[in-house]
């Protein structure tokens, strides 16, 4: 059979080459199968700062699937819910080499329970500080995702469970048919990204009555940092700051914009990137009004730099300082203000300085005001925060709900109306009637500026000069204020301070597996089958007669 | 999955054609070339039955749900013209006796099972991703060479001169069926 089988092919494939050659192409194009569930995942963090590297290196991953519980974890990819999540499971699973651990973060952040949160925060930094080599991925959780968890965690406890009494056979036919998921990422390795722009804005009211006019600088940085920069919303750390600032410069604008409220001060504002990365942005600006450039609003008479960092919540107002002011100076008049305004008119509040000295020793600067500090302008932050290594300063937890919106605007009350009391030296009542009518805060505005703020995520690799938030901060500044400008930052190329790392998201592809063992089994069914068959049909005569047998007293009846 | 479950989809579809022509002898009458030609029958029928579908019925568009009764019916009439095919095949094809319907429906069997199964498989079952519907698909190949050797043996019953008049009700319906069984599993 087999000659004249293959005579025949030959002659059929002489006169159809075009066909075997699409046939050809057909069997080798490669393979696109549909995935039982497909997600976004977004990377941990990664980027060298000032040479120092942190977070996650790797980025691609084609690994089984486990449950943080199982026993082998080895090269396979450790699922994780947030609400399961703790330090040790995750060392554990760095210890044995994982092939990468995927935590699922659930839809809505408010339906975990707020101790949890705050481990979470506090865990953070830790597994920043850690350098590794597993790739590091978040995922919102929803049903298929869900149903993909649970069915891993129950292969995976099972499997850790061999040991117990049931029969071998059923064991290996359970362990053969389970259902295994492989997931696999789309994109390459990650890899620096080069020639990245961090963008600043700055803008200026001048002030009133010629040359030689002290300055008052106003400083936020708009970006946000997390442990996943796409999921770093950064809403009270630093959205709060950034809806302050372009308050202020609304509420000052129109009062500059009358002759008789025009004051003798010039209002500096300066929106800075980069300011999780140890105030990349402000850093570079500095350097180039005071040593680069002629003459500069920063090089004359500055009477002092106010950093907005983190005002959205809480009853406590710290105005952090590096030297205590003297008496007599702006800073200790606005300072003296603040205690005022937030004594007299907000009782609620808890007005304090906190002193602490810059600490050059340190990897990163503690506060945006030490900055200014070193170059030697007088500079303090406002913050209700204590401390600069509260968690909240860099969570992705910090979304939306940690911003309350009646003590937004309290504190944006009590900042312009101190700054309003220094730069119009207002110490009697009367005249302050008249400023205190034109500094109303606007509350709907800066609850429209945080949910703007909030509704994507800002972190400084997400944010090159043509993203749609700096563009639009641009236009909201240019609306209020004069001589809107844009400052770059590049890293430098042979010692860069920063360095930034691209496929930060990716999609991830679940695809149900079977077990190797079970296309042996499959195997050994289909030879049985066939040999069935085979002798059936072998015997066939048999059956054969056996039906006429049966059938025949029918026919013979007829 | 892997290229192996392929090759076990791969073996539970052809195996059984393989078994069934060595072992009912029809290799011993050189029909290879012939089940070829029920083959090449078996394309040019179905080329003729997409052109006239496609010729004759327009899309039709109604609601999702509702499910045409009339227009799957002509649809399902026009598979009349499978049966043709088998008859076709099985007269001009010079075979003795019975080897006529077991050529036809070999042929015919194996053109379908290459022409209709062969790419998903391949394409399908050597992705990651597990899915029991190759396994099904397969198995289904099976049925459908039994169900093909039975339409063969119906339509040569029924077009025997010779046979008794209590016979011809029940080939007529079991003809009946075989076209229509599409439609009425729906």
């Amino acid at each position: 059979m087999f000659e004249e089988a293959s005579e025949v092919l030959e002659n059929m494939l002489k006169w159809s080459f075009p066909l075997s050659l699409v046939l050809f192409l057909v069997l080798v194009c490669p393979l696109r199968a549909e995935a039982a569930h497909e997600f976004s995942v977004y990377r941990m963090q990664q980027y060298d700062l000032q040479g120092q590297t942190y977070g996650s290196r790797n980025a691609i991953l084609n690994t089984e699937a486990r449950t943080v519980d199982a026993e082998v974890l080895s090269r396979r990819c450790v699922m994780v819910r947030l609400a399961d999540f703790s330090y040790e499971k995750y060392q554990k699973a760095l210890r044995q080499s994982a092939g990468a651990v995927v935590i699922i973060l659930p839809q809505n952040m408010s339906t975990m329970p707020q101790d949890i949160v705050q481990q979470f925060m506090e865990l953070e930094p830790e597994l920043l500080a850690t350098e590794t080599i597993v790739p590091v991925y978040f995922a919102l959780e929803d049903e298929e995702l869900l149903s993909i968890y649970t069915q891993t965690q129950i292969s995976s406890s099972s499997q850790g469970s061999s040991s117990a009494a049931e029969g071998t056979s059923r064991l290996l036919l359970h362990t053969a048919t389970a259902n295994g998921f492989q997931m696999v990422t789309s994109g390459a390795q990650s890899k620096a990204v080069s020639d990245w722009a961090i963008t600043s804005l700055e803008g200026r009211l001048t002030g009133a009555g010629g040359e030689d006019l002290p300055t008052i600088v106003l400083v936020a940085h708009y970006d946000s940092f997390g442990v996943a920069p796409w999921l770093s919303y950064g809403a009270d750390s630093n959205g709060s700051g950034v809806a302050v600032l372009l308050e202020l410069a609304r509420l000052f604008s129109r009062l500059y914009s009358y002759k008789r409220t025009h004051a003798g001060y010039n209002l500096l504002f300066f929106l800075s990137g980069g300011g999780k990365f140890n105030y990349q942005g402000t850093k570079r600006w500095l350097e180039d009004n005071l040593d680069h450039t002629d003459s500069s609003l920063l090089q004359d008479n500055v009477a002092f730099v106010l950093c907005l960092d983190t005002l959205g919540n809480s009853d406590n107002l710290h105005l952090h300082v590096s030297k205590p002011p003297k008496e007599g100076s702006p800073q200790h008049a606005l300072l003296r203000e603040l205690e005022t305004v937030a004594a007299h008119q907000h009782p609620d509040l808890k007005f304090s300085m906190v002193h602490k000295k810059i600490n050059l020793a340190d990897d990163t600067l503690a506060w945006e005001h030490e900055r200014f500090g070193i170059r030697r302008l007088p500079a303090f932050t406002l913050s209700h925060l204590e401390s600069h290594r509260s968690p909240a300063r860099h969570s992705i937890m910090d979304m939306r709900p940690h911003v309350d919106l009646t003590k937004l605007s309290r504190n944006t009350k009590v900042i312009a109306e101190a700054l309003a009391r220094v730069i119009y030296n207002l110490t009697e009542k009367a005249s302050y009637v008249r400023i205190s009518q034109h500094l109303q805060v606007q509350e709907d505005q800066l609850a429209s500026l945080v949910d703007w703020l909030t509704a994507q995520p800002r972190a400084a690799q997400l944010l090159d000069k043509d993203s749609s938030i700096v563009n639009t901060l641009e236009y909201y500044l240019s609306r209020y204020l004069k001589d809107v400008k844009r400052h770059l930052v590049r890293a430098d190329k042979r010692d860069p301070e920063f360095v930034f790392y691209d496929q930060l998201k990716q999609t991830m592809n679940a695809y149900r597996v079977k077990p190797a063992i079970f296309d042996l089994l499959l195997a050994v069914c289909i030879a049985s089958y066939l040999g069935v068959l085979y002798l059936a049909v072998q015997n066939f005569g048999l059956l054969y007669g056996f039906l006429r047998r049966v059938t025949a007293p029918r026919v013979k009846q007829h | 999955m892997t290229l192996f479950h392929f090759g076990n989809c791969f073996s539970l579809a052809y195996f059984p054609y393989f078994i069934t022509y060595k072992c009912s002898g029809l290799s011993e009458y050189n029909a290879f070339w012939r089940c070829v030609q029920a083959g090449a029958t078996y394309l040019f029928v179905q080329l003729c039955k997409m052109l006239f579908l496609a010729t004759f019925f327009p899309t039709w568009e109604g609601g999702a749900g509702v499910y045409d009764f009339v227009g799957e019916f002509m649809k399902a009439t026009v598979d009349l013209a499978d049966l043709l095919g088998l008859h076709l095949v099985m007269s001009r094809n010079a075979g003795k006796g019975e080897y006529k319907i077991m050529v036809a429906a070999m042929g015919w069997a194996t053109a379908e099972l290459i022409m209709s199964r062969c790419i998903p498989l391949w394409v399908g079952a050597r992705g990651i991703e597990f899915d029991w519907k190759y396994i099904q698909m397969s198995f289904d190949s099976n049925i459908s060479l039994v169900h093909y050797i039975a339409m063969a043996a119906v339509v040569w019953m029924f077009t025997r001169y010779d046979l008794p008049k209590s016979f011809r009700l029940p080939v007529t319906i079991l003809l009946g069926l075989c076209v229509y069984k599409g439609f009425l599993m729906e």
